[in-house]
């Protein structure tokens, strides 16, 4: 395997840091979801929790969904088997 | 910075190291564990982390959601109870008293017109106690200045986000009675 050059690496590098920040920001508002439905189900508005577990299934699934298929563009195949030229 | 500045900044942390663990010496000896690979999170195992978070905070949602929406099918039907010298009461003023359990306070009103009205003593915004106001015909609270309308017991102005409590109230030969405990709505129509 190629060793990584510096572009490489700093691409690399960019995407965790990216995915590390969404993922982070997901979590905050799947906290101030879970807020919000502790507190809809202790007064009793069942109206709203359903939207309320909706959006945080929604934030989950983005999060498997950034954990699992997001790659460094660098790697040589991507998260659908295409394989890239050697540069 | 110069190189020979961050020659010797990087010599000054290490020493700092240094000295830590010639300190920490004696404790390595009776809990020995690997010190690099304790302070080494990998990015991949916090985003791992993040994720299990992320469905622990799912599920709970779900679970809170899920016990309210199987409590709301249970229906509680209080006991009657007879509420004590309301009978007596003089229109435009209110009794206190407790239902269904003791620990329930509930505000008995009596109106201008001398129709009753009964609803929990709870205030929806931080459960202060609420007071009937002989001035403003309405149910205040003293905590943060909210209001309530005496007659449906709605939101008038403030910070309670929803309406009080009510309590069914019969009136069966002459005495007052409670007969049911309604938990609050947005605002009723």
């Amino acid at each position: 395997m190629k060793p990584l050059d510096r572009r490489t690496k700093t691409g690399q590098t960019a995407v965790w840091q990216a995915r590390l920040i969404m993922l982070v920001m997901i979590n905050i508002a799947q906290l101030w979801i879970l807020a919000a439905t502790v507190d809809a189900a202790l007064a009793r508005h069942y109206s709203v929790l359903a939207p309320l577990v909706v959006a945080s299934g929604v934030c989950f699934v983005i999060t498997v969904s950034i954990i699992k298929w997001w790659r460094p563009t660098s790697r040589r195949k991507t998260s659908t088997g295409y394989v890239r030229e050697d540069r | 910075m110069s190189s020979k500045d961050l020659s010797e900044t990087i010599k000054s942390v290490l020493s700092d190291e240094d000295d830590v663990r010639t300190a920490t010496a004696p404790y390595q000896a009776e809990f020995p564990y690997e010190r690099d690979e304790e302070a080494q999170v990998t990015r991949r195992e916090f985003c791992n982390f993040l994720g299990l978070t992320s469905a622990a905070l799912f599920v709970g949602a779900a679970g809170f959601a899920a016990k309210a929406a199987i409590d709301a099918r249970e229906s509680v039907s209080h006991p009657a109870a007879a509420i004590a010298g309301a009978e007596t009461l003089a229109p435009n003023t209110s009794l206190n008293f407790s239902y269904p359990t003791e620990r329930d306070s509930a505000i008995l009103v009596r109106a201008i017109d001398g129709s009753y009205h009964a609803y929990g003593q709870k205030c929806t915004h931080l459960s202060c106690p609420v007071y009937y106001s002989r001035e403003h015909h309405q149910l205040e609270c003293p905590c943060h200045e909210g209001a309530f309308d005496a007659a449906t017991g709605n939101v008038l102005y403030g910070p309670p986000p929803r309406a009080l409590d009510a309590i069914e109230l019969e009136v069966r030969d002459g005495q007052v009675w409670a007969i049911g405990r309604n938990a609050s709505e947005p605002n009723r129509g």
